[in-house]
C-alpha cells in the first residue's frame, strides 16, 4: 500500500496539530475544574490551596458576569504557563477591590472567550480568596499596545481592566491588546472582615 | 472521471460513500483520542511549568532586597527610601560597617515601617540605632519571641520602637512602630564581617539596599499576613524576569533626584602596604592617608544603589602575605583568628587526575527564560572542557529525571555529541524535584575505582523550599564525591548554594548573566582541575581552643583557610597540618606574634553559631541542642540570630501635640556628606501639621489608610502578557490538512477503481 502513504502521513500529521489544539482547550477546561474546587477550599479555609500538589500557583479570585453565566478562576502571575489554566492576575497590579487598577489578562480563544460578548454597563463580580466579593461595572474598552496600555495600577480609583489578546478571532499572536475597563461600585463582604 | 463513472455500478459506489463516511468517522475519533492521549502524557510536566517558587508561602524573610515597608491596615506598602550611608572600617582582617538608612513617612498617618535589607552572608549584626525624629533609640539583644513581645507592647502603648530579626542568615527586617506624619527615621545597624580573600587579592562586598523596580536581580515581596490567616499570607509578587521591563525610566538623574542615593565611605587599614586598590562597580577617589591606609570615597558624591559595592585590593608587594594571625582579648577569653593561604602546587606536575564529573542541570519552569540558557551554556562550555581520559555522565531534572547514559562514560567524541545535543534539545518546565537528582548523581557506581576523582556540578536556581532535604541528601550520600553549585539566573537561591557547596566539600559559583558564563566556568575550572588541600586540621600546643569551623573544609587553589578560635590562654602555637595533591603540608604559627585585632569574637560566634545550625541540618546535633548553643552564643556576644533579635524601645512617651517636627532638625544626624536638597528634594517641605494621635482609646497606632506615599517610583504603565493560544490555528490546520489527506485517498481510490 506504498501510495497510500502520503495520505496516511497527510492524516497522521493533521491528527497530531488537531490534537495539540484541543489538548490546549481540554487544558483550560480541566484546569478550571480543579480550581474552582482549590478556590471553594481557600475561601472556606482561609488558606492559599493549590489547586493541584506539583502546582506553582494558585487561584486568587473568580470572575464572574452573570448576565453571560461566565466564571472564571484567576491565578496569581501572568506567566504563560499559568495563563494555560486560567486568567492571571498581573504582578505589581494592587488586589480587586483595593485602591488602584487591578489587571487580569486571559486568553481571548479560552477564558477570555466571553469578553467580546460583555458590553459597557455589564456587572462584574469578582469574589477575593478571602472571601470579599466587589461588583464593578463596564465602563469602556480599548485596543492598546501590549507595552503601551496607559495603566497606572496605582491610581486614585477603584478600578478593574481585563486584558485579552486582540483581534478576538485572529488566528496568530500580535501586540494589540483588548483591555475592558471597568469601576467598582459595591463591595461587599461575604464571610468576613479582617480586623 | 468519465470512465470511473462509467464502470462504476450502484453497489462499488455505495460502499465508497460508506468507505470515506466511515474514514471521516474514524479520523475524527482519531483526532479526539489522539488530543486526549497528548493530554494524559502531557499534562504533569506541562501545568507546573515555569512558575516562580509559591510566593503565597512567602514571608518578609524570602526578600531578596532592601526594601521599606509601610504597614497600613491593608498589609504593607513600600515607603520612600531616602537615602543610604555605608560606612565601612576594614581594620587588617576584619570590616566593621555602619549602614544608615534615612526614610520619611510621607503620609499624614502614623504608621509601622518594616524594613527588609540584606547584608553579607559572615555578616555579625550586632547593634541597632533607630533615630526617631529627634529620639535615639538603642537596642537590646533579646530571645526572638521575647523582643517581639516587648515590640508588640510597646507599638500599642504608642511608644516608638524597633525590632531586629534575622529571616534568613543574609536577610534582615526592621520594624519601626509610630512613626507620625511626615517624621524621618533613621535606622541604623552595625556588623562585623572577615575580609575575603583569593589568592592575591582581598575583597569587601557590600549588597545594596535597593528598592524593588531598581534592581534586576532580586524579588521584593509586600507580604499580608491577615490576624486570623493562621500565618498563611498573601503576597504581591514581583516577577523577576521582566523586571527590566517594566521599570520606566525613572532613574534619569536628569530629571529626578536619585531614589535611593548612597553614599559611601571606607577606611581602608589593610595591615600591609598596600598596591592597587580597585572599586568594580562604582567610580571612586582614593586617598592616600599612609602606606597602609586608604580612604575610599564616591567620586561622584551620591549614587543610586543600583548594585553591589565592591572593593578589592592588594598588597604593594608581588605576592600576598600568606598568613595573617590577629587576637582580641574579650572578657576573659582570647580570640584568635588566623588566614592562612597553602602554596600554590608547582604546575610543572605530573599530569592532573582523570576525574569522573557528573553534571546535573535544571530543567524546571522556574528556570525558564533566561536562565535554562544560561544553564545550557554553562554545561556545554563544560563539556568541552573535559579530557579524554575524564568520564562523565549527564542528568537532567525537573519533576521528572533523566540520565542520559546508564553510568559514566568516557569523555570521547561520540559521547560529547550526544550530551551536547542532548543538552541543546532542553527545554525548561515542570516541577523542582532536586532531591531524587542529587541522589541519582551522588550514586557512585565505580567503588574502588579512586583513579578518578568524583566530582558533581549541579547547575539550579535552588528554586525550592525543601533545601533541608537536600543538605541530609547530601551528607547521608556524598561519599568521596565533591559538589561544586553553580547557580544560575538573578536570584539563585544564594542559601542553598553556599551550604550545598559546603556539605558537599566543593564551591558555589555564581551565574548571573551570560555574560558571564565563560569567565565563571573557567574559574570553576580551574577550581575542578587544580588538585585541592585536603585533610586540614588545625592542632593548638598549649592553649585550650574551641575551633571553628569545627570541620575544616577542603581548600580550592587561591582559597585561605580562614579559623577562628577561642583560647583559655594566648600562648603555644598552633599547628595546620594538610594535604595538597598527594603532598603533606604543614604550617606552625607561633601565637604570642598575632597582631592585635577587632571585633574577632564576634566573627568568632558568628561562625560558630553557623556550626550549630550545619549541625542541626545533617542531624549531627538535635534542634535543641543546636538552639541552645545558638542562644547561648547569641547572647553572650549580642549577634542577632535565628533565635534573637535586636529590640529597642524609646522610654519617652510619644510626641506631644502640637509640636510639629520639622525636617531641618534633623541635618545634625545626617551623615557627612550628604546633599540634603537631593535628598529631601527644594521644593517646600511636606506640611506637618500638629499631630493628634488618633483612636487613643483603644490604644493602638492607627495604620496609615494612605495607600500610597506620595513620591512612590511606580510603574508608569504594565505590560501585558500575550494573551492568544495557537490551538485553533493548530486545530484549523489539523483539520485542513485531514481534508486534504482525505481528498488525496479518494483520488488514489479512484485511480484504483480505474484500473
Amino acid at each position: 500500500m506504498p501510495r497510500f502513504l502520503a495520505p496516511l502521513l497527510l492524516a497522521l500529521l493533521g491528527l497530531i496539530l488537531f490534537g495539540q489544539g484541543a489538548y490546549i482547550h481540554a487544558k483550560a477546561l480541566l484546569a478550571q475544574v480543579l480550581l474552582e474546587r482549590a478556590f471553594s477550599k481557600t475561601i472556606a479555609t482561609g488558606h492559599p490551596t493549590k489547586p493541584w500538589s506539583w502546582a506553582d500557583t494558585w487561584p486568587v479570585a473568580r470572575i464572574e458576569v452573570k448576565r453571560l453565566d461566565a466564571s472564571t478562576i484567576v491565578l496569581a502571575g501572568s506567566s504563560g504557563q499559568a495563563l494555560a489554566f486560567g486568567p492571571g492576575h498581573l504582578e505589581l497590579t494592587p488586589d480587586a477591590g483595593e485602591r488602584g487598577v487591578a489587571v487580569y489578562s486571559a486568553h481571548r480563544d479560552t477564558h477570555f472567550r466571553f469578553l467580546k460578548d460583555v458590553v459597557i454597563e455589564d456587572a462584574i463580580d469578582i469574589t477575593r480568596s478571602d472571601g470579599k466579593t466587589f461588583r464593578y461595572r463596564a465602563d469602556r474598552s480599548s485596543v492598546v499596545r501590549f507595552d503601551a496600555s496607559g495603566i497606572d495600577p496605582l491610581s486614585n480609583g477603584y478600578e478593574l481592566v481585563l486584558s485579552t489578546c486582540w483581534p478576538f478571532d485572529a488566528l496568530t499572536s500580535g501586540p494589540e491588546r483588548y483591555l475592558l475597563h471597568a469601576t467598582m461600585i459595591e463591595s461587599g463582604s461575604s464571610r468576613m472582615t479582617t480586623p | 472521471m468519465t470512465t470511473c463513472d462509467c464502470i462504476a455500478t450502484g453497489r462499488p459506489r455505495l460502499s465508497r460513500r460508506m468507505r470515506i463516511a466511515l474514514f471521516f468517522l474514524a479520523e475524527g475519533i482519531a483526532a479526539l483520542m489522539i488530543g486526549f492521549a497528548t493530554l494524559f502524557v502531557n499534562f504533569a510536566p506541562a501545568w507546573s511549568a515555569e512558575i516562580k517558587p509559591p510566593a503565597a508561602y512567602i514571608k518578609p524573610g524570602d526578600a531578596r532586597s532592601g526594601s521599606l515597608l509601610l504597614k497600613t491596615d491593608e498589609g504593607y506598602d513600600d515607603a520612600v527610601r531616602l537615602g543610604t550611608d555605608v560606612d565601612l572600617t576594614v581594620s587588617g582582617p576584619t570590616i566593621r560597617a555602619r549602614v544608615t538608612q534615612i526614610f520619611r513617612n510621607p503620609t499624614k498617618d502614623w504608621v509601622e515601617a518594616v524594613y527588609v535589607y540584606p547584608l553579607p552572608t559572615g555578616g555579625a549584626v550586632d547593634t541597632l540605632k533607630m533615630v526617631v525624629g529627634d529620639r535615639i533609640v538603642v537596642g537590646d539583644i533579646k530571645e526572638r519571641r521575647q523582643a517581639r513581645v516587648i515590640y508588640e507592647q510597646a507599638k500599642r502603648n504608642g511608644q516608638k520602637a524597633a525590632l531586629t530579626e534575622q529571616e534568613r542568615p543574609n536577610i534582615f527586617t526592621n520594624s519601626v512602630a509610630n512613626i507620625g506624619p511626615g517624621e524621618t527615621v533613621l535606622v541604623q545597624i552595625e556588623y562585623q564581617e572577615p575580609v575575603q580573600q583569593s589568592g592575591n587579592e582581598f575583597s569587601l562586598r557590600v549588597p545594596m539596599v535597593v528598592a524593588p523596580r531598581y534592581n534586576p536581580a532580586p524579588i521584593v515581596q509586600s507580604v499580608d499576613l491577615r490576624p486570623d490567616g493562621g500565618g498563611w499570607g498573601a503576597t504581591k509578587s514581583d516577577p523577576v524576569p521582566d523586571r527590566d521591563r517594566i521599570t520606566p525610566t525613572v532613574l534619569d538623574p536628569a530629571k529626578h533626584a536619585p531614589v535611593n542615593p548612597t553614599n559611601i565611605t571606607v577606611r581602608l587599614q589593610a595591615g600591609f602596604p598596600l598596591g592597587e586598590v580597585k572599586s568594580h562597580h562604582h567610580i571612586v577617589k582614593i586617598e592616600d592617608v599612609d602606606d597602609a591606609t586608604r580612604l575610599i570615597k564616591l567620586a561622584e558624591g551620591l549614587v543610586p544603589a543600583d548594585r553591589d559595592f565592591e572593593l578589592t585590593w592588594k598588597p604593594a608587594a608581588e605576592k600576598a602575605p600568606s598568613v595573617g594571625l590577629f587576637r582580641e582579648h574579650v572578657g576573659d577569653a582570647d580570640y584568635l583568628l588566623a588566614f592562612v593561604t597553602p602554596p600554590a602546587v608547582v604546575e610543572a606536575e605530573q599530569k592532573p587526575r582523570p576525574r569522573e564529573v557528573i553534571f546535573v542541570i535544571d530543567n524546571s519552569g522556574s528556570m525558564g527564560g533566561t536562565s535554562i540558557v544560561q544553564a545550557k551554556a554553562s554545561l556545554i562550555y563544560a563539556l568541552g572542557r573535559l579530557q579524554p581520559n575524564d568520564r562523565f555522565n549527564v542528568i537532567r531534572f525537573d519533576d521528572t529525571m533523566d540520565a542520559l547514559f546508564p553510568s559514566a562514560v568516557p569523555a570521547d567524541s561520540e559521547h560529547l555529541g550526544r550530551a551536547t545535543a542532548f543538552v541543546s534539545a532542553l527545554r525548561a518546565n515542570g516541577g523542582t524535584e532536586m532531591v531524587p537528582a542529587m541522589r541519582a548523581a551522588l550514586t557512585d557506581r565505580s567503588d574502588g575505582d579512586s583513579d578518578h576523582v568524583r566530582q558533581v556540578v549541579f547547575l539550579t536556581d535552588g528554586a525550592v523550599g525543601n533545601e533541608q532535604q537536600l543538605f541530609e541528601t547530601i551528607t547521608a550520600m556524598r561519599g568521596r564525591s565533591r559538589i561544586f553549585m553553580v547557580g544560575i539566573g538573578s536570584a539563585p537561591n544564594t542559601y542553598l548554594m553556599t551550604r550545598a557547596a559546603e556539605l558537599g566539600r566543593g564551591a558555589f559559583t555564581h551565574i548571573g548573566s551570560t555574560d558571564q558564563v565563560e569567565e565563571r566556568m573557567r574559574a570553576l575550572f580551574a577550581k575542578l582541575e587544580n588538585p585541592a588541600v585536603t585533610n586540614l586540621s588545625a592542632k593548638f600546643s598549649e592553649a585550650h581552643a574551641e575551633v571553628t569551623p569545627a570541620i575544616l573544609p577542603d581548600l580550592y587553589r587561591g582559597e585561605p583557610l580562614v579559623l577562628a578560635a577561642r583560647l583559655d590562654k594566648l600562648a603555644g602555637s598552633v599547628e595546620i597540618k594538610g594535604r595538597i595533591g598527594d603532598r603533606p603540608w604543614l604550617v606552625t604559627l607561633p601565637l604570642a606574634n598575632a597582631a592585635e585585632g577587632k571585633g574577632l569574637s564576634k566573627l568568632w560566634a558568628r561562625r560558630k553559631i553557623d556550626d550549630a545550625e550545619v549541625a542541626r541540618t545533617t542531624r549531627q546535633a538535635s534542634p535543641d541542642d543546636a538552639n541552645k548553643t545558638i542562644l547561648a552564643l547569641a547572647l553572650e556576644h549580642q549577634l542577632v540570630t535565628r533565635l534573637t533579635s535586636l529590640v529597642a524601645i524609646d522610654k519617652t512617651p510619644s510626641r506631644p501635640d502640637g509640636e510639629p517636627l520639622k525636617v531641618s532638625e534633623l541635618p545634625l544626624n545626617l551623615p557627612a556628606g550628604w546633599d540634603f536638597a537631593k535628598v529631601f528634594g527644594d521644593g517646600p517641605q511636606l506640611p506637618v501639621a500638629p499631630i493628634e494621635r488618633r483612636a487613643e482609646g483603644d490604644g493602638r497606632t492607627q495604620l496609615a489608610a494612605l495607600k500610597r506615599p506620595a513620591v512612590v517610583q511606580a510603574p508608569d504603565t504594565v505590560k501585558l502578557p500575550k494573551t492568544a493560544t495557537d490551538a485553533e490555528l493548530k486545530m484549523i490546520a489539523g483539520a485542513i490538512l485531514l481534508v486534504l489527506s482525505l481528498l488525496l485517498f479518494a483520488f488514489i481510490r479512484r485511480q484504483n477503481f480505474a484500473h
